[in-house]
């Protein structure tokens, strides 16, 4: 049995006067990949964007409970979230690289953290963190033109390897291949399967079959709640709740 | 008599419309026939027909008549024995004719005068009545023409698009034929200027003295005055000063206008933006004139007292107290169009920065900035032609000398001050002076062409993608 590297205790989160999540509690196991499926608005999103402390941008939002990585309070006050984010990365649903070149989307983020001092160092990540997104061989004699220039697929992969690049130890992925074409996602999915050997990864998506395909362990949201978690295989052979029987049969959602 | 006309055509189209609406219906009704548009559209159709042609001939008929009615009278005037020796004493004696029709002359009237006013009043007369008659007319045939339209179901919704279409597009064309208008004026007269002055000698020429030619006709210079004109009418002076003053302004208005822009976009509240925006807009609202009078009442006067007390000697109209009111009128235009485009980078661009650990000010420095540069760009480049075309506040705070100087605590001048300062008061438009004013608007004109040009340029080059 693995570690568990995150890990919530009656975690809820309002927006203004809205309660997305209610009573949250979910382990997430470190090196493996765990997705988070469930209808639209059913908090999935919300509750990794707890992890990084993403929801801090948006003004309204609240978040009460406790969250843990490593034993470490995410929810602290005092903590330093820059240093938090720089070791739970996130590649979003829409590929969002920056106007920038495909060098300066990697270097970013090293450059930000004061790493990679010289050039050549700063070469090397940008190498490593583009050959382990499965990226550079498309890439690699065109470093400067701008991120923007690529096709869907391998801009995502480009966020992949922005997330990558400041060596993280989470990665949170939120619907990463929902705006890409099914062959750029199975590109993106065997790269998840390599990743995990390195990171901890959380995966939000909305199908069925790429978490089957992807993740060792499956959370069902419904409502803002966590309905049923547990091994993937379990969750969608023999679930122990109606409401997930329901939902990876396709009869709601 | 126009507005009698007016009336009437107005009151002719209304009747006209129910009229078209109620008689397409009953004709539908009656012969039980598929109308081709809805009842009104007949009713619009009628309107536009009654209504555009009367109206055009009206318009036209309005320009034209004083010009033919004066050249009549002018030339009866002459056969009954008036004299004048040009235009401008014709024209006097046609003022002094329709005075006395409209009886509000008070001189000595002769007989040929008299003779001519009663030949003026013929025919105004008779003119009035033809044009009723005429518009009469044009109504008639045009209702004619337009009820038999009606009567054989013509398509008269496309028929009424087509003439909507037609409206909108003189619409556009008077538009652009008065900017082509107010370019080829300023040609012309420049040519003129430039006829008496070499280009050369103007463009670069670094003295600035137009008085020289005051009241002194064009085309009876003389070649020792020419020499003497030679230098007097010199650009660089003047395009210094503009861009100095330009410059100044600008270096108060980016600054804080970008920074007011990034915090209104991305650290203020929304509570905090509420207020804060108008208010900065009111700035934007303000008449020149007025931050004119704060210049050079207010701002002038108190440099010159520091630089006093400083042991500097301070010109109370001077460059620094012109760009610096400059600079706090553009600030709006600055703030509130580089918060439009910050507002405009996508929240994803934000969160993909955040994501990899980057803080507010390293994400607004390195990703958001860069995203909105052309918008950015684009708001200076338009602040800097304002700066430049704007006249108000350096007429009554730069001075009018035109100083070729860098010190900005000394007066100089702009070229729009100095269009100003040769076109107040009495002209004399054969003057290479008066005529110097068009060769400013146009070098003024095509420097602001050359600015917005580079600035699409700019724009069109550093645009990043980020959709």
């Amino acid at each position: 049995m693995s570690n568990i590297k995150i890990k919530s205790k009656n975690l809820d989160v309002f927006y203004g006067d809205k309660q997305a999540l209610f009573d949250v509690n979910l382990d997430l196991n470190e090196k493996e990949v765990t997705a988070l499926i469930g209808p639209s608005g059913c908090g999935k999103s919300t509750f990794i964007r707890c992890i990084n402390r993403m929801n801090d941008v948006i003004d309204i939002c609240k978040v009460t409970g406790n969250i843990e990585m490593d034993g470490m309070d995410i929810n602290d006050k005092n903590l330093d979230v820059v240093a938090l984010r720089e070791k739970v990365g996130m590649v979003f649903q829409k590929p969002n690289p920056f106007p920038k070149s495909i060098y300066d989307n990697i270097s970013y983020g090293p450059k930000i953290h004061g790493k990679g001092e010289t050039k050549s160092e700063l070469d090397q990540i940008v190498e490593n963190s583009l050959k382990k997104s499965a990226l550079w061989e498309e890439v690699k004699d065109r470093l400067d033109e701008p991120g923007t220039s690529l096709s869907g697929g391998q801009q995502q992969r480009l966020c992949i390897a922005r997330a990558i690049s400041v060596n993280p130890e989470v990665i949170l992925m939120d619907e990463p291949c929902s705006a890409l074409d099914p062959i750029a996602t199975a590109k993106i999915e065997e790269l998840i399967d390599e990743l995990k050997k390195t990171y901890t990864i959380v995966i939000v998506t909305h199908s069925m079959a790429q978490a089957v395909r992807v993740s060792q362990k499956t959370g069902f949201f419904h409502l803002g709640k966590l309905i049923e978690v547990g091994k993937t295989e379990k969750i969608f052979k023999n679930p122990d709740n109606k409401m997930t029987q329901d939902y990876i049969t396709g009869r709601f959602g | 008599m126009n507005f009698v006309l007016l009336f009437l055509i107005t009151i002719f189209s209304l009747s006209l419309f129910f009229y078209g609406r109620s008689k397409t219906k009953t004709i539908s009704i009656k012969e039980n026939i598929k109308l081709n548009a809805l009842p009104k559209f007949y009713g619009y159709y009628l309107v536009l027909w009654c209504s555009i042609p009367a109206l055009v001939f009206l318009l036209v008929w309005s320009l034209f008549e004083p010009v033919i009615i004066k050249s009549i009278i002018i030339e009866t005037a002459a056969n009954q024995g008036a004299i004048f020796s040009d235009k401008n004493e014709a024209n006097l004696i046609y003022e002094k004719i329709k005075a006395i029709h409209l009886g509000t002359y008070f001189g000595d009237i002769d007989s040929i005068l008299k003779e001519s006013a009663l030949a003026y009043a013929k025919f105004i007369n008779l003119f009035t009545n033809s044009k009723v008659v005429l518009i009469f007319g044009i109504i008639i045939a045009s209702v004619i023409y337009s009820l038999k339209k009606i009567k054989n179901n013509n398509k008269a919704r496309d028929d009424v698009e087509a003439i909507l279409k037609g409206l909108l597009f003189v619409s556009s064309l008077i538009a652009i034929l008065t900017t082509l208008g107010i370019i080829f004026s300023l040609l012309f007269e420049s040519i003129k200027f430039f006829s008496v002055i070499n280009v050369f000698d103007y463009l670069f020429g670094t003295n600035w003295s137009p008085q020289r030619a005051f009241v002194r006709d064009a085309s009876s210079i003389t070649a020792a005055e020419f020499e003497e004109l030679k230098d007097a009418f010199g650009f660089i002076p003047l395009i210094a000063g503009t861009s100095f003053i330009a410059f100044i302004a600008m270096l108060v208005a980016v600054p804080i206008g970008l920074f007011s822009g990034i915090y209104m976009a991305e650290y203020a509240s929304i509570k905090v933006r509420r207020i804060s925006k108008p208010i900065i807009e009111i700035l934007a609202g303000i008449p020149t004139v007025v931050y004119g009078f704060f210049a050079a009442l207010t701002v002038g006067p108190f440099f010159r007292q520091v630089g006093e007390n400083l042991g500097l000697t301070v010109s109370s109209e001077s460059a620094l107290a012109a760009g610096l009111i400059m600079g706090i009128m553009i600030i709006p235009y600055v703030s509130s169009l580089s918060d439009d485009v910050i507002n405009s980078v996508p929240q994803s661009l934000r969160d993909g920065s955040y994501a990899v650990g980057a803080t507010k000010s390293e994400t607004i420095k390195q990703v958001v900035i860069p995203a909105a540069l052309p918008g950015i760009i684009g708001s200076v480049l338009l602040a800097v032609s304002r700066a430049i075309g704007e006249t108000m506040i350096v007429v009554m705070a730069a001075g009018l000398a035109a100083n070729l100087t860098i010190n900005p605590l000394e007066s100089t001048t702009t070229i729009t001050t100095q269009i100003v300062m040769i076109l107040v008061g009495d002209q004399e438009f054969d003057s290479p002076k008066t005529q110097s004013a068009f060769a400013l608007g146009l070098t003024l004109f095509i420097a602001t062409l050359i600015l917005n040009y580079i600035a699409q340029r700019a724009v069109k080059k550093y645009r990043e993608k980020y959709d």
